[in-house]
């Protein structure tokens, strides 16, 4: 039987009402991701990753084109039930603890009790919160928050993870605990989708990569395979853009 | 269910923390302080002068947190950016409007009762009481009316910003409570476009003055007829299921971007 791939997007298109005419935002965009790969998604600022993104996403919709997680239409609330979503910025509820904010998330995809207090303890654990999970998070350093919104990320245990540029405006510390954090999902077998500037993180961390350039698909494949011996991928990455 | 009253929870530890209702609280206290202490006109030892006065101070408070509260919920969560790991999690736009409704609506509802509460207190000090049945009556209508301009202002925010939001709410339920019982009297003098504006007007706002039971309790008139109550009752179900409608239609196909757009 084929594997269901985590990410199935088919002729994704995506345009909106802009100042100047119609944006065309993504433009036929096809891309399969499968289960347990760890996937790189590149582009220059305004190549349409994040639309990509906001579209698997439900945040907004599709001009044209199928998207489907894990076999499921990203249209039906229910395909989201087995990933976790990590942005750039820790945008949480200030007025809750941690410890709240992880049993909140973990009703809203409608775990038990019991599996919400010892997956939050476990998490509270690795992201070495346990010693603030009763405080107000309006009382967290940006660190402190970063961690707590990657604790509410796997509260489900996700089979894929979504990352939209993980590492911006972190420090070296950030960095090494989203570092481990890729490294511990995928030797999990979990599937991680993330979007980033930074590329040796990426060239370190991908099984596969997909470059974005003007809303269209410019490369695809594994970062070995793409990239030629003896070249750094930014140098592959800039090449391409820019071609 | 359970994630339409996570988010109510939500909604419910925001309003605590943030301490808006003890502010309230205070002010009904105080306003009630003010109207048990002065003697204005001589009427200070007038127990139905200080149920009056205490039930407008009521209504006029309860609308304010009720507005001020469902007009918030929705635009806050974009603005904060707390709405797009909610909108990643298995949670419909439905349930998100559901949720934030019956959040503003509890939270404003608990909040009546305890305006009430007060309220009965300062008028049993003047020797005044309240009829029981009565003051049920008027709170279940009150708390019904409430429900309704929550739905309402939740609506409203769909589409516009929190303060346009918060504008038009105060604007339209103002109008909706002074003005369509004048309705019928107008429709007397009026033709053609404007009788049917007028129609259409007074059959498509919500009529807030058949919640209202102040005169019933000032002036201790009794009970209302429980099947005209439960009517009335029935009728801001409607209407707050109508507004609950038109605001996952406003919702459910929004475009909600964060950062750099492409």
């Amino acid at each position: 039987m084929a594997m269901i791939p985590a990410i199935d997007i088919q002729d994704l298109s995506v345009s909106f009402p802009g100042r100047s005419g119609v944006v065309q935002a993504l433009q036929n965009l096809t891309l399969t991701v499968a289960p347990g790969t760890v996937y790189g998604f590149l582009g220059p600022n305004g190549a349409g990753k994040t639309t990509t993104l906001q579209v698997l996403l439900g945040f907004q919709e599709a001009t044209s084109g199928t998207a489907r997680l894990f076999g499921c239409p990203i249209t039906q609330s229910i395909a989201r039930e087995k990933i976790g979503y990590m942005s750039e910025n820790p945008d949480t509820y200030p007025f809750l603890t941690g410890r709240e904010l992880l049993t909140m998330a973990g009703r809203l995809f409608n775990l038990p009790s019991s599996v919400i207090r010892k997956r939050s303890t476990q998490l509270l654990e690795e992201t070495g919160l346990c010693g603030a999970a009763d405080q107000r998070i309006a009382l967290y350093s940006r660190g402190m928050r970063q961690r707590i919104c990657m604790a509410q990320a796997l509260i489900n245990d996700p089979e894929l993870l979504i990352l939209d540029e993980p590492a911006g405006g972190l420090d070296p510390l950030g960095r090494r605990d989203i570092r481990t954090l890729i490294a511990a999902r995928k030797a999990a077998g979990k599937t991680i989708f993330f979007s980033s500037h930074e590329l040796s993180e990426v060239e370190l961390a991908c099984d596969r990569i997909a470059i974005l350039s003007k809303g269209r698909l410019i490369a695809e494949g594994p970062v070995n395979a793409l990239v030629p011996p003896g070249e750094s991928l930014e140098r592959f990455f800039i090449k391409s853009v820019t071609a | 269910m359970k994630q339409i009253l996570t988010l109510t929870v939500v909604v419910w530890l925001e309003m605590m923390r943030r301490k808006d209702l003890y502010v309230l609280l205070i002010l009904m206290a105080t306003l009630l302080a003010g109207l048990l202490s002065f003697d204005i006109f001589g009427l200070s030892g007038v127990a139905g002068y200080v149920k009056d006065m205490g039930l407008l101070a009521v209504w006029l408070l309860a609308w304010i947190l009720a507005i001020n509260t469902s007009v918030r919920q929705l635009p806050q969560e974009e603005q904060r950016g707390t709405l797009f790991p909610l909108l990643a999690k298995p949670v419909s736009r439905l349930t998100l409007i559901l949720g934030k409704w019956l959040g503003a609506w509890s939270i404003t509802g608990f909040a009546l009762a305890c305006l009430y509460l007060t309220l009965c207190l300062g008028v049993s000090l003047k020797g005044g009481r309240f009829d029981a049945m009565t003051l049920l009556q008027a709170m279940a209508l009150h708390g019904a009316a409430l429900g309704l301009i929550c739905a309402l202002g939740i609506a409203l925010s769909t589409r516009m910003n929190r303060d346009a939001a918060t504008v038009t709410t105060y604007v339209v339920t103002a109008a909706a409570f002074i003005l369509l019982p004048r309705v019928p009297s107008l429709l007397l003098g009026a033709s053609g476009i404007m009788n049917t504006a007028l129609y259409a007007l007074y059959y498509l706002f919500p009529h807030f003055e058949l919640f209202d039971l102040r005169r019933r309790l000032v002036h201790d008139w009794g009970c209302a007829p429980w099947l005209t109550v439960a009517g009335i009752l029935v009728y801001a179900l409607l209407m707050t299921m109508a507004f609950l409608s038109l605001a996952w239609l406003g919702y459910r196909k929004r475009r909600f971007s964060r950062g750099d757009i492409l």
